[in-house]
Order: C-alpha cells, then structure tokens, then sequence
C-alpha cells in the first residue's frame, strides 16, 4: 500500500511540473494558434534573472537574494514583461501569418534568447540553493513527500481552475475566445484584440516562471537548456490533450509524467535506459487511437 | 600516358603535401596551435584548461624557450560546432603549428584532431576522458592529457572499499554523455574484483531529469541503505541528484567522477556530507604538493580568478609532457616526437605521473587526490592510485 502510494506520489510530482508547463502552452496557443517553442527559454529567462549576469563559475546571487515574498512577485513580472515583448516585437507582426511561420518565429526567438543568456552568464550551468528547506520531505501515511510537491499539484489544480473560470466567466475572458476564433472579426465588433492577446501572453510568461522557480528550487541547477526538456514534454502534452484544451493539457501532463514514473520503477534494469523511447511509443499508441488528442477543442478540429 | 600522368600528378601533389608543414615550419620558433572553442558552449570547458596550457607555454618561454626557440601560440575558433572544428583545426595548421590542441570534449575535439592526423601532426586532446580521444577514435598521432573517466569509477570503488569499508555498493548511471558510462564502466571492472563487496541494486536517470523520485524510492526500498553510492553524472545533472539525494534523507556516502570537482556547485545543497569527488589536483588551496598551489596563484593571477574545477590542471600537463618530449628528441617532427611520448612511464608532472604507450594515448591509471565534502567545506583527505591499470580491451569493448 505504502509502495504504491509513493509511486503515485513520485507520478504526481514530476506530473504537475509537466503539466504546469503544458498549460503555459496551450493557453497562446488557444488564443492565437501559436505553438510558442521560446516558452523553454523564457523558463531559463526567468531563473537567470535571479542571477546577477556574470562568467564565473559560482553564481553571484542577486535579485534571488530578495525576501519570498517579493522575489516571487518579481519573478513572475520578469516571465511576463518577457513574454510580452516577445509578442509585441515578434508575434504581432505574424498574427495573419500560417501558424507554421508563427512556429518558426517563436524557434528563432527562442535561439536568441539563449544565446543572450550564453553571453551574459556562459554555457556553464550554475547553481543556487532557493528555499531549500521546500525539498526536506515529510512522511504522509509511510509514502514521503517534499511540500514543495504539494505546493505544485496545488498550484496546477488552483491555476487551471482560475484560468477556466477566467476563460468563461469573465468579459476578458470571452474576448480572448472571440479574439482566438477570428481575429478580424473580434476587432470590429469591438473588442481590444491587442490587449487581450498581451494579457494570454502576460499569464503565459508567469506560467513559465513558476516553473522556472519550481525547477530551481528542486534542482538548484541554473542552466541556459533547463527549459529544455520541460518545454519538449509539454509541447507533448499539449497534442495529447487536444490542442487548445487547457485541462486536456493539464491530463496529459500528469499522465506523461505518471507513465515516465511509473516505467522507471517496472521497467527492468537493462530496459530503464530507454524508459522515454517507451513513454514516447506510448505517445505515439495514444495518437493513432485519438489523433485529434483526448479533448480535442471544437476551434482546432474545425480548422484540420 | 594517361595513367603515367596520373601517376605524376599524384606524386607531385603527394610530395608538395609532404612539404606543405615543412615549407610553413619557421626555424626560429616553435608554434603552438589551439583549435579550441572561444565562443559558445564548450567555451567555458575549454578556456580554463587553455588558460592552464598558456601558463606552462610562458613558464617555458621565461626559462629559454624549447629547443633554444621561443613557443608562439596560434588559435581558431572551433564556435563549438563540429564543422567549425575541422576548419579552425586547418586554419591552425596553415598558420604553422607544430602541435594542434584540440577541444576538451571527444564528440567536439575531434574534427580538429583528425585534421591535424591528416596533416601528420600531433594533436592534443586538452582534457578528454573518452578512449576514443587518442589511437582509437583519431588515429596513432593522437593524445589526451587528462586520466581516462573509468579510471575515476575504479579509483572511487577501490578506495571506499579498502579506506571506507564499504562493501555494498549502489550504482546510479546518468546516461547522458560517455563520460558518464566511462565512470561506471570503470566502477563495473573494479568492482568484483574487491572481495565481499556486492552491487545491491542499480538504476538510470537522465541528465535533464527534472525529478529523480521514483529512483530514490528505489533506494529506499532496499531492506538497508547502501554504504556508497556511484554516482556517474556530470554537471548540471549531478547538483539535482545530489540534492534530492540528500533531501530526501539518504545518507549513504556518495562517489562520483571528477565531474562535479570543484566548490562553484556546492552553494545548492548546503551542509553536504560523506561526498567524495576524485581530483588530480586540488583547486582549495590545500594540494598537498605546494607547488599545485603556486599555480593555483599564478593562474588567478593570470585570468583574475581561482581555478574552478580540476579541468584546468590538463592543460599544464598536455604542454609540460610534450615539452618534454620534443626536447628529448630534439625536433618537432611528428614521428620522433610520438616516439619519445610512448616512451614515457609514470612521468611526473604536478598532477599525477603519466604513461603513453602505443597502444594506449591515455591514462588507464593514474593518481587521484580523494576529496571529500563535509558539512558543505571540501578539503583533500587521501590520494589513490588503482593497484592495476585498467585493461586497453576492456576498455575499448566498451
């Protein structure tokens, strides 16, 4: 009992990470079609912005020196501010743009911004402890379990439900769908198309940077790539969940992040190397079944 | 008459290949080629070692030069990119060189290195770890100046079982790099020739792993904690483990590779205990041999900041042994030089003895410092040489 409870919980907690990523994408990309490759680098953007920008091996802490309660703040503004800029330098002059052109912007935007990191900070990962004490674990019925997972589950689920009520309830809301299903349109019956599209853009980049801060704070690593693989999982988890569909991308990132978990505890020693190669496979099954994703929004199957 | 024709152009342009070094070789200097990366990734891996290798150039150029001539550095940028390698490794050699140092990676060093092969010139890997970086993935005019990644798994294996007593072992492989696999490679040979000493249990884990919890609950399972942990990973994978290792509360002493030398790290997981890291030189300050420590001085010195990790230290060595070997043949020519590189046997440098035979361009043994982290504070405790070298077979079947 106790085994399988902490199996679940090691599936949860990597689970939330990928989906907490995955909704960061699937929100532009309900909105404007735009499958955002830079939101990687925007999660490594975030993290350095803690650093003071510097060659050395050690890193000179700065901003990540800041009490909790504006150090989290802060770096949110920073995922945001960047994100925004981002749409109001590049993706804005893509809006009528097929979304492969949009897709191939957002790859070079995301070169650049590494490669800014790379020349202010070198390729060098660097290290720094965040709220440390977040990793001690704590035992839950003989299962252990480190808060700082129970604050990312909770956060996904708080998050998901916020940006659904956001998307429904609220007149922004409904602006953002409008704006998301003719852009054009949207504009001449009124809605303010472009602000409504910063503010997607705006939550998206404080996405990233909660990731950012999760990632730090499990790892202590800063690393221009660390978004990476992050970024890779939830592109996944965004085409499993039926691209457009926040709590479909939300699922799939807890079922990626379970089946990875659950393969690295029953795979055999000699098949655990390719544990991914078996997740993807996965992936792969789930896609010939459901190509449209698990929940496939009625805006993206329209399009196909 | 076609074919003859043939035959003559070949044999010109065989013979104005041959003289092409020759014609370019000054006789009033001897010309060091770096064709590492100064800009992008590997650049922070490589510049600390050229830094090293700069530093030995001038001490020899202070003392009278090599061979009564000053040594004159030429450079090209690899961009750490492997095409570019192959070009900034040609570029050096137009420019002269004698001898082309190459990037400290196999994968990014090699380009440079097989053109300079092809050119018949030594080439230098600045720090590999992998076989392949010497005779096997270049070709027989090729070396490395650091100690093979298996020798550190071995050294790490030996030495906590015989210092340590430990005797069950856990096996933790980041399958990422070669680098990574050399370490446990060298791990899985020493192993079961250590009596009573049993491998308990093992897993993998990836480099960009963003959790390794399902890995710890592994561990956890087992009826007793192991005595140590072999950790083969680098950075920035092995400051994660490390942390959600000890986060989790497995106390187990932790052997790793020379990959995660040095204290830039050890700010993310504070208080970090009975953690060993196997160095060739020791950049704290507390080297047992003073002269490591002048140059630790000297270096901050020179680039104004202290060596990060042990990574620097294969540059001095690279250009102290070859020094030492074109004075002995009294040339720079390829052949000779090779000769008397192979010829040399536990020769001392000041971070370790080094052995070049022709089988093997590299170190399948070699002396390391052990350095253990207690309470967050790294200090030098012992040095270990392995009592075997590490089979050339063994390790090229791997």
């Amino acid at each position: 009992m106790t085994a399988i409870l902490q199996i679940l919980f090691d599936a949860l907690s990597l689970g939330s990470l990928y989906a907490l990523g995955a909704l960061g994408i699937a929100l532009i990309f309900g909105v404007m079609r735009l499958v955002n490759f830079a939101h990687g680098d925007y999660i490594a953007f975030c993290v350095f912005a803690m650093l003071w920008p510097s060659i050395d091996a050690a890193a000179i802490v700065f901003a990540g020196n800041l009490p909790t309660y504006l150090l989290i703040p802060l770096i949110l503004c920073v995922g945001a501010g960047l994100s925004v800029l981002s749409e109001i330098l590049v993706f804005r002059r893509f809006r009528n743009a097929n979304p492969a052109t949009m897709m191939i912007a957002s790859f070079a935007l995301g070169f650049v911004i590494k490669y800014l990191l790379l020349m202010l900070y070198s390729s060098r990962p660097k290290s720094i402890d965040l709220w440390s004490n977040l990793s001690q674990q704590i035992e839950i019925f003989g299962a252990r379990i480190p808060p700082l997972q129970v604050i990312t589950i909770c956060t996904t689920i708080v998050i998901l439900l916020a940006l659904t009520a956001f998307l429904k309830r609220t007149r922004y809301g409904l602006e953002m769908r409008a704006a998301a299903e003719n852009f054009t349109m949207a504009r001449m019956l009124g809605v303010r198309a472009n602000l409504v599209i910063m503010l997607a853009f705006a939550l998206s980049g404080m996405l990233a940077a909660a990731v950012g801060l999760i990632l730090v704070t499990q790892t202590g690593t800063v690393d221009i790539n660390m978004g990476a693989n992050i970024m890779l999982v939830a592109f996944v988890a965004t085409v499993i969940g039926g691209l457009g569909s926040l709590p479909g991308a939300v699922i799939a990132g807890f079922l990626i992040g379970g089946l990875s978990s659950l393969m690295q505890a029953y795979l055999p020693a000699d098949a655990r190397p390719f544990r991914d190669a078996f997740v993807y496979g996965a992936v792969i099954v789930m896609l010939i079944w459901r190509p449209n994703g698990l929940f496939s929004s009625k805006a993206a199957k329209q399009r196909v | 008459m076609r074919n003859y024709l043939k035959i003559g152009m070949g044999a010109a342009l065989g013979a104005l290949m041959l003289s092409a070094p020759a014609a370019f070789a000054d006789d009033e200097k001897i010309v060091v080629g770096f064709a590492t990366a100064a800009s992008g990734f590997m650049q922070a891996y490589d510049k600390p070692a050229e830094d090293a290798a700069r530093i030995r150039i001038d001490e020899i150029n202070k003392a009278g030069g090599l061979l009564g001539k000053q040594i004159e550095i030429v450079a090209a940028d690899t961009k750490s990119d492997r095409a570019e390698g192959a070009k900034a490794g040609l570029e050096v050699i137009d420019k002269g060189a004698d001898i082309v140092v190459v990037s400290c990676d196999y994968d990014f060093g090699a380009p440079a290195a097989l053109a300079a092969e092809g050119a018949g010139l030594v080439s230098f890997f600045i720090c590999a770890e992998s076989i392949k970086a010497g005779i096997q993935g270049v070709g027989p005019n090729s070396f490395s100046a650091s100690v093979l990644a298996a020798v550190q798994g071995a050294t790490m294996a030996e030495w906590a079982y015989t210092k340590k007593n430990a005797r069950n072992f856990y096996r933790l492989l980041d399958t990422w790099t070669e680098y990574n696999k050399g370490i446990c490679d060298g791990f899985d040979y020493q192993l079961p020739k250590l009596a009573d000493a049993k491998l308990v249990g093992e897993d993998t884990f990836k480099n960009d792993d963003a959790s390794i919890a399902a890995q710890i609950t592994r561990i956890k399972s087992l009826p007793q904690e192991p005595d140590a942990i072999m950790l083969c990973t680098m950075m920035p994978g092995a400051v994660s483990a490390i942390k959600q290792l000890r986060a989790a509360g497995i106390n187990s002493m932790i052997l790793n590779g020379s990959g995660v030398s040095g204290s830039y790290w050890l700010s993310a997981v504070p208080d970090l205990s009975n953690f060993f890291v196997p160095d060739q030189g020791s950049v704290h300050g507390d080297d047992p041999n003073p002269k490591v420590n002048e140059f630790n001085a000297k270096y901050k010195e020179v680039t104004g900041g202290d060596p990060s990790s042990q990574y620097v230290y294969p540059g001095y060595v690279m250009i102290d042994v070859w020094a030492k070997a074109v004075e002995r043949a009294k040339t720079t020519e390829t052949a000779a030089v090779v000769a008397e590189l192979e010829k040399m046997k536990d020769e001392p440098t000041l971070f370790g003895p080094r052995t070049f035979t022709s089988e093997l361009h590299h170190q399948n043994r070699g002396r390391y410092l052990i350095t253990e982290v207690s309470g967050g504070k790294p200090k030098v405790v012992d040095e270990w040489t392995i009592s075997e070298p590490i089979p050339v077979d063994y390790l090229a079947s791997k």
